[in-house]
């Protein structure tokens, strides 16, 4: 093997790779990243049999080849590469030799035999929506997600492919967060869409992965993601990377009927004010569950955010937002509300309410109409008194 | 032939052919799904199994399989969770809710462990639920006997044994048994350690008088690993008079050590007389028997479902102490939980084969020590064998000797054959000289446990 790239691509191809290669194996060579040359470029993969990536970034090819070089070492000496510099690279035996500007390294590989083979996949993609649409679906779910692994399904996001619309689910038995993306505004591959929402409609992604995808996808640039998925594996292909994960078996609970289908009262707001007054509420708020009250009062036309424990003290705040419907009194844990209105991406929030003890929901506000979004919801259940 | 059978079988043949971890790696999980015309279709966990298994590992399970049912023509592979699925579907009928409200601020009690204040005593150590072997009895007897009459029969009762066996078990079973019958009892349970911490403490705060008072008012002092007192000489004279006062008064005392009073050194005279004075009760390793019996009971208490063959690799396997034997059965036991496998005797061997095999003589032989040696001391394997008698030569030529003879157990005349065809006589001569000198020449003893531990971490 012996080929030059440039410095940029270099580094961007291992901060791809790196993440996905695991501590705790028991085959060694899993701790390495496959360099090998593809078609005129090089390919990096790497994979912890879970999770598998790889990445392909172009290169001028010399002399084809392929060796396995550990994930850790390899990153840190491409962290401190100096920037603007050619890299080329050398196999001479088991040994990548890499020179950059001033910079010479040789690094002790292990043979690429037995470098696991990522799966492939067999059919055409299912879908192909925008990345930056992806992106914003996973940063809404994903606070929703349980760590906890005593219920597997609950670690995973939970996609559900409808006819109008796809839709991304997770929940941790707490709070749940549903986000909708219409059929309209991705591309899908009609016959296979088709064949295969008949088939089966409703997967469960492992979270860690498309924690690992969002991280790749650029906060500003557009791409394109192809998705597809096959027995058990879901494979995203993005400009050059490719992405493959297993599908966690099991049964998503339902939660359609959780989510009242009309509200009695509303509240809409200043997202920054909210924040910061269940912010401060939390700090004086009592216990491990975190407790906060949200009072409405429809004569006052106020909302008031209050927190109080024996130990600490109190604290109230008071927010001048548009309400419709009766008063209401409710009680949550801080975090929970936090995180839904976290996740919204609209400078107004809505909060949708019933009573104290039936599920509360955060939506998001269109900034031109002021009407209330419904791709968005975030559901949390009060906290009984 | 059930399918699982046949896999089971022709995964004792695949996993002979490839690396462990490798086997591990991609063997795990896995399962035949169907057996159909020849056709063989492999459950295996994920896409990167699938793949392996169908590119690189392929002849091997079809070779295997072959070898067991002839007929087999073809092997695929399908992702399935297979029926060791990582979680109950039962579930199913009951709907969990996807949402539910929060509990209010849950209150955390402080799960207290069942030690009472007082007295010290871990209420989880009585007789009944101490096993009875043929190692213990007479320390269990002697204990039994002395909780039931405080003071009067053996004053002091000295339990001593090695490591796990069962020592704290017997003592701390007496302090619950006298609470038993008379909760007024005053009962102290104290470790060597922490006495000669408080007396410091005592003494720093000027409290001496208290600390002497306190101990004198008690009915029953139980001190565990009294050894630890040795060489400290203010402990031991407080130790002295405290114990003095309460022998007058007919107090009990109980005490605890890894090796019996003589051994103890440099323990006062007056003290170790008096600790022969009373009862000497020794606890020694438990025979097969008795550990199969702790095995059985601790799978009871927690509830492990595990056959009996299991049990009786672990109580064969483990043999020196009761705390390893617990800890085995744990690590079993929890390894199973998160595989979903039932605990027989060959998962359970699997499970303890790094435990079992550590510190066992594997696969060494003369060559290695012959090496080892000659690294150590800087010289030529030939010049170890040579026929010679160069200063520099002769000392590790006769702690090879000794090596061979202590970790192989060859025999002498083998010894001397070995190390360039020498007398018996020699080799009989070395071993004797080392044995000797590693008893008074402190660094020698350093070096050869150094060369064993080079030793046995070869391979």
């Amino acid at each position: 093997m012996k080929l030059i790239c440039t410095e940029v691509n270099f580094k961007k191809a291992i901060f791809n790779c790196e993440r996905v290669v695991s501590k705790k194996n028991t085959l060694p060579i899993l701790n390495n990243i496959l360099f090998e040359t593809e078609k005129g470029g090089l390919k990096l993969s790497a994979t912890n049999l879970e999770i598998g990536v790889s990445s392909k970034i172009g290169a001028k090819i010399e002399k084809e080849g392929r060796i396995t070089i550990p994930a850790k070492l390899i990153s840190n000496f491409s962290a401190n590469l100096p920037s603007g510099e050619n890299i080329s690279l050398e196999l001479v035996d088991n040994n990548l030799k890499i020179k950059s500007g001033i910079n010479k390294a040789i690094i002790k590989g292990i043979s690429a035999e037995d470098f696991p083979l990522l799966p492939l996949r067999k059919t055409e993609y299912l879908l192909d929506l925008s990345s930056l649409e992806l992106k914003t679906a996973i940063l809404k779910v994903m606070p929703a997600v349980a760590f906890n692994e005593s219920r597997q399904e609950l670690t995973g996001i939970n996609l559900i492919l409808k006819e109008k619309e796809l839709i991304f689910a997770a929940t941790d038995s707490f709070r749940l967060s549903e986000c909708q993306i219409k059929i309209e505004e991705i591309n899908i591959n009609k016959e296979t869409y088709k064949l295969f929402i008949e088939k089966n409609e409703n997967v469960i992604i492992p979270a860690n992965v498309l924690g690992e995808l969002n991280r790749m996808l650029a906060p500003d640039i557009d791409n394109r993601v192809k998705i597809t998925i096959e027995e058990g594996q879901i494979f995203f292909e993005i400009d050059g990377i490719k992405l493959v994960s297993r599908l966690i078996n099991g049964k998503y609970p339902e939660y359609k009927h959780i989510m009242p289908a009309e509200y009695k009262t509303r509240i809409v707001g200043e997202k920054q004010v909210l924040q910061n007054a269940i912010k401060m509420a939390s700090v004086f708020s009592a216990g491990g569950s975190n407790e906060i009250t949200l009072k409405i009062s429809q004569e006052e036309e106020k909302i008031f955010i209050l927190s109080s424990s024996a130990e600490v003290g109190e604290n109230s705040a008071e927010l001048k937002f548009d309400i419709t419907g009766p008063s209401q009194e409710v009680v949550f844990n801080a975090k929970y509300l936090l995180d839904g209105i976290n996740a919204t991406t609209t400078s107004q929030v809505a909060i949708l309410l019933n009573s104290e003890a039936t599920p509360v929901a955060v939506r998001e506000i269109n900034e031109k109409s002021g009407e209330v979004l419904d791709n968005f919801t975030y559901i949390v259940m009060p906290i009984k008194n | 032939m059930t399918n699982e059978e046949l896999w089971q079988t022709a995964l004792g043949e695949i996993e002979l052919s490839i690396s462990k971890a490798n086997f591990i790696t991609w063997f795990k999980n896995t399962s035949i799904l169907s057996l159909k015309d020849g056709h063989v279709v492999i459950g295996v966990p994920n896409g990167f199994a699938k793949e392996w298994l169908e590119n690189k590992y392929d002849l091997y399970i079809l070779r295997a399989l072959k070898n067991i049912q002839g007929d087999i023509k073809s092997v695929s592979c399908l992702i399935s969770s297979g029926p060791t699925q990582s979680f109950p579907q039962t579930n199913k009928e009951i709907t969990v809710d996807a949402v539910q409200a929060p509990k209010k601020s849950p209150v955390f009690y402080e799960k207290k462990p069942p030690i009472s204040q007082e007295s010290n005593l871990n209420q989880k150590y009585t007789f009944e639920n101490f096993v009875i072997g043929g190692s213990n009895e007479l320390a269990r007897a002697a204990c039994y006997a002395v909780s039931k009459s405080l003071g009067n029969v053996y004053n002091p009762l000295f339990i001593y044994g090695g490591v796990g066996l069962g020592k704290t078990h017997l003592i701390q079973s007496i302090g619950n048994e006298a609470l038993k019958i008379n909760p007024q009892t005053r009962i102290k349970y104290i470790s060597s350690e922490r006495f000669t911490s408080d007396l410091i403490d005592s003494i720093k705060t000027q409290k001496i008088q208290e600390f002497k008072e306190y101990y004198q008012k008690i009915d029953l002092l139980i001190i565990d690993d009294i050894q630890f007192i040795s060489g400290k000489e203010k402990t031991q004279e407080e130790f002295f008079h405290i114990f003095n006062y309460l022998y007058q008064l007919n107090k009990q005392i109980v005490l605890s050590s890894d090796r019996a009073p003589k051994a103890i050194q440099i323990l006062e005279e007056r003290l170790r007389s008096r600790f022969e004075g009373g009862m000497i009760a020794d606890v020694s390793k438990p025979d097969l028997e008795t550990r199969l019996a702790i095995l059985k009971i601790k799978a009871l208490q927690n509830g492990v479902e595990i056959t009996e063959e299991a049990l009786e690799f672990i109580a064969t396997n483990i043999k020196n102490n009761i705390r390893e034997l617990e800890g085995a059965l744990n690590r079993v036991s929890v390894s199973a939980q998160l595989t979903k496998k039932s605990l027989d005797s060959a998962y359970t061997k699997q499970i303890l084969s790094d435990i079992i095999s550590s510190g066992k003589k594997k696969g060494i032989n003369h060559k290695h020590i012959i090496k080892t040696v000659s690294d150590f001391y800087e010289i030529s394997p030939a010049d170890l064998v040579a026929k010679n008698r160069k200063q520099e030569v002769v000392k590790p030529r006769q702690i090879a000797m000794f090596l061979m003879r202590s970790e192989l157990s060859y025999s002498y005349p083998g010894i001397g054959d070995k190390l360039g065809g020498r007398d018996h006589t020699t080799a009989m001569h070395a071993y004797e000289k080392i044995s000797k000198e590693i008893k008074l020449d402190e660094r020698l003893d350093e070096e050869i446990t150094h060369l064993r531990d080079i030793l046995y971490t070869i391979n």
